[in-house]
């Protein structure tokens, strides 16, 4: 058995991995687990859009500081930053388009508001029944099937140690250090940080810490490989669609519609009730998506909590415990977010402010 | 030469010849054949070239799992073992 | 439209259809959906539309008569239909289909998967070139249209459906370049104690074979083909002897080929058991993973079922009794007086098995044949991906196969990892010194096929579709 960590990080996604990263730096003995493979979760399963048009306004500072971490992360992750549309259909949603836009670009995000000429020439494939559009210029995505692949590197480059397939099935406190029973046996660890997304809840729960951590169970699609169809990423004003066209020329369709399970339960299901209407939306928005052959569908679990913003800073009542999650928008926030909570575990003043676990959640 | 096997050959008779276009070309094809056995029959297994390498593909599991065999009809990818070819049906290869 | 049913079951072949007559023959409404555009599977695979009339062949007798006892039975039997999602619902299936290009729903008390197997082809230098086709392949060509793939055919693969294939080609016009297989006689022999229990296929084996030796047709005993050469269509094989584990040696020999019939044993179809949520397990002497299921087809999930070949390649006799046999369990969910003897069905499956087993051991690959990837031979056919490019992902720490999955695109394409994700696996167990049983295969995704959007959608109204209310500002 090796001697304790400074720190034992439970949940491997960007979160986690990214917070590693951070107190790499500063050479503290840090282990990451994962249940699965490293980036695996929301972290490798979400469409991977980078969008400020779909951030809330009081996020917007750590995704503008999470857009610069993703533009350096570069081709290691897939970036590109190609603009994006958030189109309006009708009244109602041209209002909608209006009133949140306007708010985000209060909050710094570069928002602007286009004509449909100008919409039509820079995207020709697009409807032509659109009544409003948005563009933001720092809109783009990244790759989320790479995230793991990315961070195996970048922890092992930075020789922090990580265990995938490795399962915590139990946490105990003795002599200020954390006991962790795993699958692949037990560590010792000065520090805890759980960042372990949906799974959250039952890990903290090894501490008698009720977190009230519940789980969207997000729906992304993909197309085959199509002619080219779209240079920028595009949104709806509601939020409820994304769709971007990769390089490879496959088409990744989101949006955040609903599929069934739990994570108690170990996976999530697509559900046709509300992937029909997805792509349905998706199609009504690019008519060509019509010719497209769909080839995988599949979910993922996003944490959140009540009121939907992040869990990020001391577990309440346990010490030398932290946690981050929860991060509405936390792919874009994810590598930025980490890096504060990293700061954070090491004593220093993070940047931006953190987001208290110990606070009254109110339900938006 | 004796052969335990006997040749059937003859004695399979065919629904009637219909034609279609394949990338420009006129392929007769019998009546209720899959667009991939009209091709075969004309000597064509080059039906498309692969992402990536570009390398020349064709049928491979001939059922409908492998997606080797795609061609394009009416502007929709199909699997050319399983599409049935009809008289004057427009069909491109996704050679480049 | 929606259908409702008590009985659900995707796959008419030998296993589905007759698990399909029996519930219904029990007062079961049952419901068979097919992909091809006549029941048999592709085992009994029917002549298409363009085949005024031909000789008949033991296959097509046996389809036949397949095919006659559905029409004969309360079955309904759904054509040319694809199932791209099956959901559990208010204690019910939903399966999701595509009929003529439209989306359908089937509502079903139990639901019985019977969709059969898909073949093994290791991944070998030129297996991509046109011209190469899998064994399994060639018998849908030959079967429903017969056509042979070319001129000169290489004929080459484990146990015995190369020499069905060889027998095959010969009987359309054909010529069988040669026949290439790393089993030995000495490997048959073993079998053929197994076999007695089938008399006349042992029958029709021996015809085959002495056939093509008195054509002189070569048969290259314990010998694999290690190329296939050609630029833009096959032009010859390498072929070359193998060692007891199948590992190719060096001496080699060039074989002139137009065409090149290729396959290393079948597996299980698993795709429907793992969407439904059934666990998988190892079972080498039934050709790989096979979902958790007992004898009678039961599955740890309610209402649901799994017959035939999708259990483990036991072959098409074993599947016959084992359709029945589920089926009969299926109806006692939806009937209290199933009254039918099922001990003597039980004797002859396990009968029936031990014949298909052998066969199954036959085809198994050994552990050589990985050899023939080499570091550039393609692995992911739908992405291009080489042996190298997936090792360079193992270099880089992906260690299971959803992580090289996500890595590198192998098995993202539109196949969706059929034709890779065996191989990928035996290259991973090779590595990490790790059995295949501990190399989980990847997580299903619908669709279980590739679907034109628009067939899914459908027609729709933009102010009919349920946009959830937007997400907090």
């Amino acid at each position: 058995m090796t001697s304790a960590y400074d720190l034992a990080i439970v949940g491997g996604g960007i979160m986690g991995c990214s917070t590693a990263l951070r107190l790499a730096e500063n050479n503290m003995k840090t282990i990451v687990l994962d249940q699965g493979d490293l980036g695996q979760g929301a972290s490798g399963v979400n469409a991977g859009t980078l969008s400020l048009q779909i951030k809330r306004v009081k996020l917007m500072p750590y995704a503008l500081k999470g857009h610069r971490e993703w533009e350096a992360m570069g081709e290691a992750v897939g970036f590109k930053k190609t603009g994006g549309y958030t189109l309006a259909f009708t009244e109602h949603e041209a209002e909608l388009l209006h009133e949140r836009q306007a708010l985000k670009a209060n909050a710094g995000a570069p928002i602007k508001f286009v004509s449909n000429n100008a919409l039509r020439a820079a995207e020709q494939n697009l409807s032509h029944k659109i009544l409003a559009a948005s563009y933001c210029s720092e809109d783009g995505y990244a790759n989320s099937s790479l995230t793991g692949q990315y961070y195996r590197v970048r922890l092992k480059q930075n020789e922090v140690e990580y265990r995938e397939q490795c399962c915590v099935t139990l946490i105990t406190r003795n002599n200020s250090c954390f006991e962790l029973i795993t699958t692949l046996g037990n560590i010792q660890a000065k520090r805890l940080l759980l960042s372990a997304g949906a799974w959250l809840k039952p890990i903290a729960a090894y501490l008698g810490v009720d977190l009230p951590v519940r789980a969207r169970i997000n729906t992304v699609s993909v197309t085959e490989r199509m002619p080219h169809l779209l240079s920028s990423i595009v949104g709806h004003a509601t939020g409820l669609l994304t769709i971007k066209q990769k390089t490879n020329g496959t088409i990744l369709i989101g949006g955040g519609w609903q599929g069934r399970g739990t994570p108690e339960e170990g996976r999530g299901n697509v559900s046709a009730n509300t992937l029909l209407p997805n792509l349905s939306l998706a199609q009504h928005v690019l008519p060509e998506l019509a010719n497209a052959r769909v080839t995988r569908s599949w979910v993922g679990f996003e944490a959140n909590v009540p009121d939907f913003y992040p869990l990020a800073g001391a577990l309440p009542g346990i010490d030398n415990a932290f946690v981050l999650g929860c991060v509405r928008g936390g792919y874009t926030i994810g590598p930025y977010i980490g890096r504060l909570m990293g700061d954070f575990i090491l004593g220093q003043e993070p940047e931006l402010p953190l987001f208290d676990p110990g606070r009254e959640f109110n339900e938006v | 030469m004796m052969r335990l096997i006997p040749n059937h050959t003859s004695q399979i008779k065919r629904a009637k010849e219909i034609s279609f276009r394949f990338d420009g070309q006129t392929i007769k094809a019998h009546q209720g054949e899959t667009i991939l056995v009209a091709l075969m029959g004309n000597g064509i297994k080059h039906l498309r070239d692969a992402p990536v390498d570009v390398k020349p593909r064709g049928a491979f599991c001939c059922i409908g799992l492998c997606q080797e065999c795609v061609v394009k009809v009416d502007g929709q990818l199909v699997e050319s073992c399983r599409k049935i070819a009809t008289d004057g049906l427009v069909v491109q290869s996704l050679r480049q | 439209m929606i259908k409702t049913c008590d009985v659900a079951i995707i796959g008419a072949g030998p296993a589905g259809a007759n698990a399909g007559i029996m519930a219904a023959s029990q007062g079961c409404r049952t419901i068979i959906i097919d992909e091809q555009a006549k029941a048999g599977g592709q085992i009994w695979r029917a002549k298409s539309a363009a085949i005024k009339s031909a000789p008949n062949t033991p296959e097509t007798i046996d389809g036949d008569r397949l095919r006659a006892s559905i029409d004969a039975s309360n079955v309904t039997h759904i054509a040319n239909a694809r199932v791209w999602q099956i959901e559990r619902e208010l204690e019910k299936w939903v399966l999701r289909l595509i009929i003529n290009g439209r989306s359908e729903k089937i509502v079903s008390k139990v639901l019985i998967l019977a969709t059969g197997a898909r073949e093994y082809v290791q991944p070998t230098p030129g297996w991509t070139l046109p011209g190469v086709i899998g064994l399994a392949g060639a018998t849908a060509l030959i079967k429903q249209d017969l056509v042979i793939p070319g001129k000169k055919i290489v004929v080459s693969g484990t146990g015995p459906l190369i020499f069905y294939v060889a027998s095959e080609i010969r009987r359309l016009g054909g010529e069988v370049s040669a026949i290439v297989t790393p089993n030995s006689p000495v490997d048959w022999m073993y079998a053929i104690p197994s076999m007695f229990s089938r008399p006349e296929l042992l029958w029709r084996g021996f015809v085959w074979v002495a056939d093509l030796l008195l054509s002189g047709t070569p048969i290259f005993w314990r010998n694999v083909i290690k190329q296939i050469d050609g630029e833009t269509k096959v032009q010859s094989v390498t072929v070359s002897k193998v060692n007891n584990d199948w590992s190719p040696l060096d001496q080699k020999r060039l074989i002139e080929a137009d065409s090149v019939c290729i396959g290393y044993g079948l597996q299980a179809a698993t795709e429907t058991s793992q969407l439904s949520g059934i666990d998988l397990k190892h079972q080498p002497e039934l050709g790989g993973w096979v979902p958790e299921v007992w004898e009678n087809g039961e599955t740890a999930i309610d209402g649901l079922f799994v017959c035939g070949d999708g259990t483990g390649i036991r072959g098409a006799a074993a599947a016959e009794i084992h359709g029945k046999l589920v089926g009969l369990s299926a109806a006692e969910i939806i009937t209290s007086n199933v009254n039918f003897p099922r001990s003597a069905l039980l004797t002859s499956f396990r009968r029936a098995s031990r014949f298909g087993m052998a066969m199954t051991a036959l085809s198994i690959p050994r552990k050589g044949l990985q050899k023939l990837t080499t570091d550039k031979t393609i692995m992911c056919r739908c992405e291009s991906l080489r042996r190298c490019d997936i090792e360079h992902q193992m270099e880089a720490g992906a260690a299971t196969i959803n992580a090289i999955k996500s890595g590198s695109r192998a098995g993202m394409g539109p196949c969706g990892g059929k034709y890779c994700q065996t191989a990928i696996a035996k290259l991973i167990a090779e590595k990490e010194h790790r059995t295949e049983a501990e190399i989980i295969p990847p997580t299903p995704r619908p669709p279980l096929r590739p679907v034109p959007a628009s067939e899914l959608s459908g027609e729709f109204e933009y102010t009919d579709l349920p946009i959830p209310k937007p997400a907090p500002l």
